[in-house]
């Protein structure tokens, strides 16, 4: 085999569960034998496992063991691109999905500038290991044996707890430049990428429905998860927000758990865009210039407080980052100063704009921190409120960056530097941008959970202390 | 290529009797192992697929479940782009899932794979899955009797099978549409997205059922954007007849589709010429569409009186229900005002949702969810039919219980849960329709096009739209980033007229659930209302 491969050394799978990187490149030699004419094709193909168990009112719903594939063909015919996919692997399958690329192809007179992809450079990159056997190798019965003991003490206490545990793993190859003709034949490039996905996540909730506590999290490394450890927190958290009481709507400083923190802020790095920036949309456009005709955005301008730092490093394993060609480091928030905006897809007509790199991993991020415990923030606080996470984060202006949404599974008054009573859940109306520039305290950064993703992603994100937040009206759910 | 746009057009409703020709337009591309070498995937009817599926129902009886069912998948998906890129995007998908109960148990295994050692492989696979739970802690599963289906088979009543069509004539009718639309100086399109999809499933289970049926579900989305020339505003719309339903491609060929466009480029012409105005927080009479409706009907009732989230089999997702107490509120609680009276069924001809078995093998029929304003019924599946009598601890009353047939599993590789069925809801008995409506209302605001947010216990709600302002029964002006603020009962209790049943209008509606997240569709009929005292809020207002 002459194909170039970049190296993921870990030995693969071989119980059949995923598609080995040989696998790949044998159904891409497959695919390449059934083109017909010239062109050149791009095959991204995905093989998946997952092992879960759900529970709910303390018993097991539902265990399971699911697997799938999913090739991706796409055909470059004269200069039109066609795709298709498909699921199956034998011959018929493969041959019908590339003769459907090929007539997608044919049948789009009016291809564009944009859709000239180049093949993506196959420059050195990182390669992170978002591998874990102890995610892949978990067992149908280790997860029972653990879903017990999850349960059971939610149970011990006369709650009801629900949840959900899921061992997920994937393989990937992207095959480019699969050429038609057989002189060609196993010229093309393969990069294969292996990663799985750990998630443990629950819900304890009172018989009557008087509280509810929550706690999750996701990682690619199930040995880094202390199932225990979350069961716990969401107990206390259920039975501390027992019989909650209404506060008044209004602005309220706030500590907030890095769950939050990372529901919150979310909608502020995805909107790192430059193309929208650019076109005079979004929070970053500082002003129109009628001399260039067109508008400045605010990259070299401080933005939020100095302390805050929002950065991306595809080979930061916790972030989980599948590596992809072009991905770098990047810093969008450095110090309080806005370092970057990132293309959502690389110039091609321009290539030397795209210094910055194209990401669309924005919901991978590490934010910067301090050395506050959630302690200490509460007992600095006179009057304020405890919030454990946000449910249904939704943005309002695109501007401001206002976004509105819900506190959920736990949400406490502080008084007097001491956690008073659990309160009702309340709807807010806020920005990042806006909170982000009143930080009192930051602590120390800690993983979140992301669920179900397909991918890895996740982020690392501080617990914060922050003045003024404003929540606009009671939302008495439990 | 021996169609042309023109022909197409003509003849499409002969098309249907002609699909025996036209499929051979159509790639016949899979395989099945069915033996021990690979053949072309036999149609679903073919009885060897039968055997297939007995063959995982023996494997898990064998390896020790009390009830298996088994599900095999054949989807093929198509998207027609006409805007803003051209182009036809084809997929396909088999899959095969087991699910098998043990001890009250439920395993599930699923995999891509149609062969004879595949089908033995999950069905054992599904009970070693259900005997990793720990039996010492007690789990009863009474399903609810169901009659059982002898090699039934249904489809999709589809006056246009879209897949019988060459993709090129697609395509060239969709983009007909960007013409037309481009007659209208002012108007453009932004997408004009076709989407189509089709599946066929065989499901049998260990109690004797089999049943094969192949779904259509065919949806559009053509979104118009109209310039003020004077001002350069513009308003962004979609079309608002072009959501998920069950049919074919008469979704968009038997309706007056020119006809709907020129009223929606008025609409918005209308919407443009209207001056703005910073919204006065406030209470006001608040008069909604029927497609906003929907959306609220879909949102506040649709999730609420699913009976798994009712009794927290959500909670760790998607949420819980405010009928959090579902055996002592069935039949007294008081959601919403007399006038409020809202069915389920999965059997409507052309619903989203619509099946004649569902996967539970149940034949679903109409049943009541909220009668003159009372919670009369709940959503449920064969294992939660009982719940309301003992949740989750079992009893043989459960054989009192029927199923109302809402277990849905979009691919094999999911397992079945409770999913919302079509919603309908009952018309005023008046002849009011939006118009009339709209002049009985002295002063107040209507709201279009809404975005419904809801808490996680469908309680508290917040929606945002096209908002105006009401005076004299007419709309004077549009109002600035206005939203509502509710609760759903006393939303709907302050329900004061509906819409005639001619002002009925059907909508197709996409929710999510579970976890793993799971997608399903759904119909709902609405007509538009007339709600009192309504706390209008500035969206961009903070505390």
């Amino acid at each position: 085999m002459s194909r170039r491969t970049e190296a993921f050394d870990r030995p693969s799978p071989s119980d059949g569960r995923l598609l080995t990187r040989e696998e790949m490149v044998r159904i891409g030699d497959r695919i390449n034998g059934f083109a017909t004419g010239d062109g050149s094709s791009t095959v991204q193909i995905d093989s998946w496992w997952a092992g879960e168990l759900r529970w709910a009112r303390n018993r097991v719903s539902l265990t399971s063991d699911r697997r799938d594939i999913r090739v991706s063909i796409q055909r470059l015919v004269s200069h039109s691109v066609g795709q298709a996919w498909t699921n199956q692997l034998d011959d018929v399958s493969l041959q019908a999905a590339v003769h459907a690329a090929e007539r997608a192809a044919q049948l789009r007179p009016q291809s564009r500038i944009e859709d000239f992809h180049p093949p993506s450079p196959m420059l050195p990159e990182a390669t992170p290991t978002i591998w874990s056997d102890a995610t892949f190798d978990a067992t149908a019965p280790m997860r029972g044996t653990l879903a017990t003991s999850l349960v059971s003490r939610a149970e011990a206490k006369g709650m009801l707890s629900a949840g959900f545990l899921r061992m997920y793993g994937s393989s990937r190859g992207l095959l480019q430049e699969l050429r038609g003709d057989v002189a060609a034949a196993g010229k093309g490039t393969i990069r294969y990428n292996q990663f799985t996905v750990g998630e443990c996540s629950m819900t304890v909730r009172d018989p009557k429905g008087m509280g509810s506590g929550w706690s999750g999290l996701s990682g690619f490394d199930w040995a880094a998860i202390n199932g225990e450890r979350l069961a716990d927190q969401a107990l206390e958290k259920c039975l501390m927000s027992l019989n909650p009481v209404a506060v008044e709507p209004g602005r309220y400083t706030v500590v907030l758990e890095p769950q939050a923190v990372y529901d919150f802020v979310l909608p502020l790095v995805g909107m790192t865009s430059r193309g929208a920036a650019e076109s005079g949309q979004g929070p970053f456009v500082e002003r129109f210039d009628p001399a260039l005709r067109l508008y400045r955005t605010k990259l070299g301008l401080k933005i939020v407080d100095s302390r805050v730092t929002i950065s991306h490093d595809p080979n930061d394993p916790l972030l989980g980052v599948i590596p992809e060609p072009g991905l770098v480091p990047i810093v969008w928030i450095d110090h309080g100063v806005l370092t970057t905006l990132t293309n959502d897809r690389p110039n091609h007509a321009l290539p030397l704009l795209n210094e910055n790199v194209p990401s669309l991993r924005r919901n991978s991020f590490r934010m910067s921190g301090g050395t506050a415990t959630l302690d200490e923030m509460i007992a600095s606080t006179e009057r304020g409120l405890l919030v454990t996470r946000f449910s249904g984060v939704r943005l309002l202006d695109g501007k401001s960056v206002l976004c509105s949404g819900l506190t959920r599974d736990g949400l406490w008054l502080i008084q007097n530097g001491k956690i008073s009573k659990a309160v009702k859940n309340m709807r807010f109306r806020e920005s990042p941008l806006f909170t982000l520039n009143n930080l009192q305290m930051l602590g120390v950064p800690a993983p979140i959970f992301s669920a179900e993703r397909s991918e890895p992603a996740s982020a690392i994100v501080p617990p914060i202390k922050a003045l003024d937040f404003s929540f606009t009206s009671l939302a008495d759910a439990v | 290529m021996s169609y042309t746009r023109r022909t197409f057009l003509t003849t499409s409703a002969a098309v249907a009797t002609t699909a025996a020709s036209a499929s051979l337009l159509t790639p016949r591309p899979l395989l099945a192992y069915i033996g021990s070498r690979p053949e072309p995937v036999p149609p679903i009817q073919d009885p060897r697929l039968k055997t297939l599926v007995q063959r995982a129902l023996d494997a898990a009886h064998d390896a020790g479940a009390t009830y298996a069912d088994v599900r095999l998948t054949h989807s093929i998906y198509r998207t027609i782009g006409g805007v803003p890129a051209t182009m036809i995007s084809d997929g396909e998908n088999m899959s095969v899932g087991v699910r098998a109960l043990v001890h009250g148990y439920w395993g599930f295994a699923a995999s891509a794979i149609w062969s004879d050692d595949e089908m033995v492989r999950l069905g054992r696979a599904a009970v070693a899955q259900a005997k990793s739970n720990d039996f010492t802690r007690t789990r009863v599963v009474d399903l609810a009797p169901v009659p059982v289906v002898q090699d039934g088979h249904w489809e999709t009543p589809v006056r246009i099978d879209p897949f019988s069509i060459y993709p090129v004539e697609l395509l060239d009718y969709v983009q007909s549409l960007n013409l037309y639309v481009g007659r209208f100086p002012d108007a453009l399109v932004n997408f004009n997205d076709c989407m189509l999809q089709t599946q066929r499933k065989a499901f049998g289970s260990s109690e004797g059922s089999y049943y094969t049926q192949q779904r259509f579900l065919t949806q559009g989305i053509l979104q118009i954007q109209v310039v003020n020339g004077r001002t350069h505003e513009a308003i962004t719309r979609n079309l608002d007849t072009l959501s998920i339903a069950g049919v074919g491609l008469e979704l968009y060929q038997e309706q007056p589709i020119r006809d709907n466009i020129r009223r929606l480029v008025e609409e918005i012409r209308t919407d443009l010429a209207l001056p703005f105005k910073p919204v006065d927080p406030n209470r006001y009479p608040v008069l909604l569409d029927a497609e906003s409706v929907g959306q609220l009907v879909s949102a506040t009732i649709g999730a609420a009186t699913q009976l798994d989230r009712a009794l927290g089999y959500e909670a760790n997702s998607s949420g819980t229900s405010y009928l959090n107490d579902p055996a002592a509120m069935l039949g007294t609680y008081q959601v919403g005002s007399s006038l409020l009276s809202v069915t389920g069924n999965r059997n409507e001809v052309g619903g989203a949702a619509t099946v004649q078995w569902d996967d539970d093998g149940v034949h679903p029929e109409s049943f009541p969810l909220i009668t003159n304003g009372v919670v009369q019924g709940f959503q449920t599946v064969r294992e939660s039919a009982g719940w309301l009598r003992a949740p989750n601890l079992g009893t043989s009353q459960a054989a009192a219980f029927r199923s109302t047939g809402c277990a849905y599993a979009r691919d094999a590789t999911d397992v079945p849960l409770t999913h919302t069925p079509n919603l309908v809801m009952q018309p005023g008995t008046t002849s009011a329709d939006f118009h009339d409506l709209l002049r009985s209302v002295e002063r107040g605001v209507v709201m279009r096009n809404l975005t419904v947010d809801m808490d996680f216990q469908q309680l508290n709600g917040f929606a945002m739209g096209d908002a105006y302002e009401v005076l004299k029964g007419k709309r004077t002006a549009r109002l600035d980033n206005a939203g509502i603020l509710f609760r759903t009962p006393e939303f709907w209790k302050s329900l004061t007229a509906l819409g005639g049943s001619a002002s009925a209008r059907r909508f197709g509606r996409h929710v999510g659930k579970g976890e793993p997240r799971q997608d399903s569709y759904h119909s709902v009929t609405a007509v538009p209302a007339l709600f009192k005292d309504q706390t209008i809020i500035d969206v961009l207002r903070k505390a």
